[in-house]
């Protein structure tokens, strides 16, 4: 295993900048998701560091080895790609020791290889077959074992779950993450599904057009994002957003009010910086507005349900009020209908503040 | 009370416009295949029996035309000769055509887009446009009455490679990717992933290759004088010389001579199809 240290990369298409001064370092033996939209770049970094894209500028270090203009073979890197590549032509066993086929291994060792790799990942039973002949899972599981076989310092993996149906795709979810647990390999995983990043990454990096918007271990995300557009990326339901006014601040906290005339007080995220202009966005999540009694002295704000979800584990409402639409999310089977009017509390140490410029404040 | 199922199957419509389809198509191939059929059954029938008798069948069948010309004419070493040229240009043509499909493909290099262009442009020019600076060519070169000579000018398929080309550029980047992450070479990429995936498109090409130059006539006419270094299909017209009228004979070389191609086209019938219907789209 090795540690990837990205130094002032960037990449360009003609005048299009995809990449733009990038800064990352991904610690030896972790697991690191590039999480973002589509088009935010985060293929194209994986790639990079694959060696499949040319670095337009700066330079990627692997185990301390500059490999900006090494071949992807000499990397010491092997992918899984989204749409797993297992050649057709070949049987799973001959897909996994492809590599070593080429680099002229002996058949006996290949075979052994195999074998070792298959057992590992529980393809005994398929080595004798075709890609076309296995389920989504198991394509998915020779990829895997692909890039296995190459006893790899850096794994990386492009949106390897995407074509798996949502229940396969938590199974894969938990093979990878037991996988990561066995092999302490680095790996670097790029998805959209921030489930995905949240659940295996001990380190999310979240891009933005190019840029790395947030870097950090995952609750860390989801607890202090850095701007808005962290905020409104990690958790679903997503971050509820609305407007307020500063009506006073101090070193440590501003108290806002907000559409309908409530007032609430919201910590700094950093202290003593200067007063922040009005007007901001509060963010706060969907689990931490509570639903209160009807005449609850708690509540800020009342509202009527339009839509209620209940999911079993959760009530998701979605609310107007007079601040503005709001997500809630509550416990398993909580008595609401639409149309029912309701009371509602914030908590307001669990909310954020964004400036004009979507930092936190 | 009878109740109708809805699963019920609807009584068959008898379709008329299809049926009479059918049977104008029965009647063209009948049409084109009653001179095949006259050919074949003539050079079974005795020599004076060729112009005299009219039966559908032969009445006294006899293989006499055929030993005639095996034993009386250059046929085997004609035959040899079809089969040295098609067989060399089928591997060479198809080789050349893969590694030039996929370099125009997978490959970036200075004057790619010319080679490409000059490709596309070269199999809209037809080959008896270029017979003249061929001959004198091969002439120049002293290759004229040799297999080389015959052979050179026929690894020229454009097709070929813009088949090739338009493959390779339908199978998707990751595997190119999954390959060169993998350490393979570019020869590696060609031979061991990109080909092998389907086989088929390099049969099928090789099947109408190898027919094509069994066929062609022009070209070996002018580049083999020698009757000992004729192929079978500019042989056969030296048999009519040499036989005079004798049509039994005649015939018989003549079946002789697209025996292959008909075989070749009995075996391979499903990739024969593949590739004409693979080069259709370009010839347009």
């Amino acid at each position: 295993m090795a540690s990837v240290d990205l130094k002032g990369i960037s990449k360009r298409y003609g005048a299009v900048e995809v990449i733009n001064n990038l800064d990352l370092t991904v610690d030896e033996g972790s697991f690191c998701a590039l999480l973002g939209p589509s088009g935010c770049g985060k293929s194209t970094l994986l790639r990079m560091i694959a060696g499949l894209e040319a670095i337009s500028e700066g330079r990627a270090f692997i185990g301390g080895v500059d490999v900006t203009n090494l071949a992807p073979s000499q990397r010491r890197v092997a992918m899984v790609f989204q749409s797993y590549a297992l050649y057709p032509h070949l049987t799973v066993r001959d897909n996994i020791c492809f590599s070593l086929s080429l680099a002229g291994i002996s058949r006996e060792i290949q075979r052994a290889k195999a074998a070792e790799i298959a057992k590992m990942l529980q393809l005994e039973e398929l080595l004798d077959r075709r890609p076309a002949q296995l389920s989504g899972g198991q394509r998915q599981r020779v990829a895997i074992g692909r890039a296995l076989v190459r006893a790899p310092e850096v794994f990386l993996f492009d949106e390897p779950l995407s074509n798996l149906d949502a229940l396969l795709r938590v199974q894969m979810r938990l093979e990878l993450a037991k996988l990561h647990q066995n092999l302490k390999t680095t790996m670097i995983y790029v998805t959209h599904d921030q489930v995905e990043a949240m659940t295996l990454a001990d380190k999310i990096v979240v891009l933005d057009k190019g840029r790395i918007s947030q870097a950090g271990a995952p609750l860390e995300l989801y607890n202090s994002p850095a701007n808005k557009f962290v905020a409104s990326f990690i958790g679903s339901p997503a971050m509820n957003f609305f407007p307020g006014g500063v009506k006073s601040a101090d070193a440590s906290s501003v108290t806002v009010e907000m559409n309908g005339g409530a007032q609430i007080q919201i910590r700094r995220r950093h202290p003593n910086s200067a007063t922040p202009s009005s007007p901001l966005e509060v963010g706060i999540r969907p689990e931490h507005i509570s639903i209160l009694d009807s005449g609850d002295k708690a509540a800020i704000t009342t509202g009527t349900v339009q839509i209620v979800e209940q999911l079993g584990n959760s009530t998701i409402a979605y609310v107007d009020t007079p601040i503005g639409p709001l997500v809630v999310e509550g416990d398993g089977g909580i008595a609401i209908a639409p149309n029912d009017n309701i009371s509602l509390s914030l908590d307001t140490t669990r909310a954020h503040m964004f400036g004009a410029d979507g930092h936190v404040i | 009370m009878s109740v109708t199922s809805p699963l019920q199957s609807p009584r068959r419509r008898i379709d008329v416009g299809g049926a009479l389809l059918t049977v104008l198509t029965a009647i063209c191939a009948a049409l084109w295949f009653f001179p095949v059929y006259w050919a074949i059954a003539t050079s079974l029938r005795a020599d004076d029996e060729t112009v005299t008798e009219f039966s559908l069948i032969p009445t006294n069948p006899t293989l006499a035309n055929y030993i005639f010309d095996i034993e009386n004419s250059n046929l085997p070493i004609w035959y040899l000769n079809s089969t040295i040229v098609s067989v060399s240009v089928t591997v060479i043509a198809v080789f050349m055509a893969a590694c030039t499909g996929y370099a125009i493909s997978q490959l970036n290099f200075p004057g790619r887009k010319a080679l490409w262009l000059t490709i596309m442009a070269s199999f809209m020019v037809p080959v008896s446009a270029l017979i003249v600076n061929h001959f004198i060519i091969i002439a120049g070169v002293g290759l004229l009455n040799s297999h080389l000579g015959i052979i050179l000018p026929m690894l020229l398929t454009p097709v070929t490679v813009i088949v090739y080309k338009q493959f390779f550029d339908g199978l998707p980047r990751e595997f190119r990717e999954a390959a060169v992450m993998d350490g393979a070479s570019e020869l590696q990429l060609l031979f061991r992933v990109f080909l092998p995936m389907n086989w088929g498109i390099t049969t099928a090409l090789a099947i109408i290759t190898f027919i094509g130059a069994w066929n062609s006539f022009l070209w070996p006419f002018l580049a083999a004088q020698d009757e000992t270094m004729m192929t079978v299909t500019v042989g056969i017209t030296a048999v009519q010389d040499e036989f005079g009228i004798a049509y039994g004979r005649v015939l018989a070389g003549a079946v002789l001579a697209s025996l292959p191609v008909a075989l070749a086209y009995l075996f391979f019938q499903r990739r024969v199809t593949q590739a004409i219907t693979l080069s259709a789209g370009i010839k347009g």
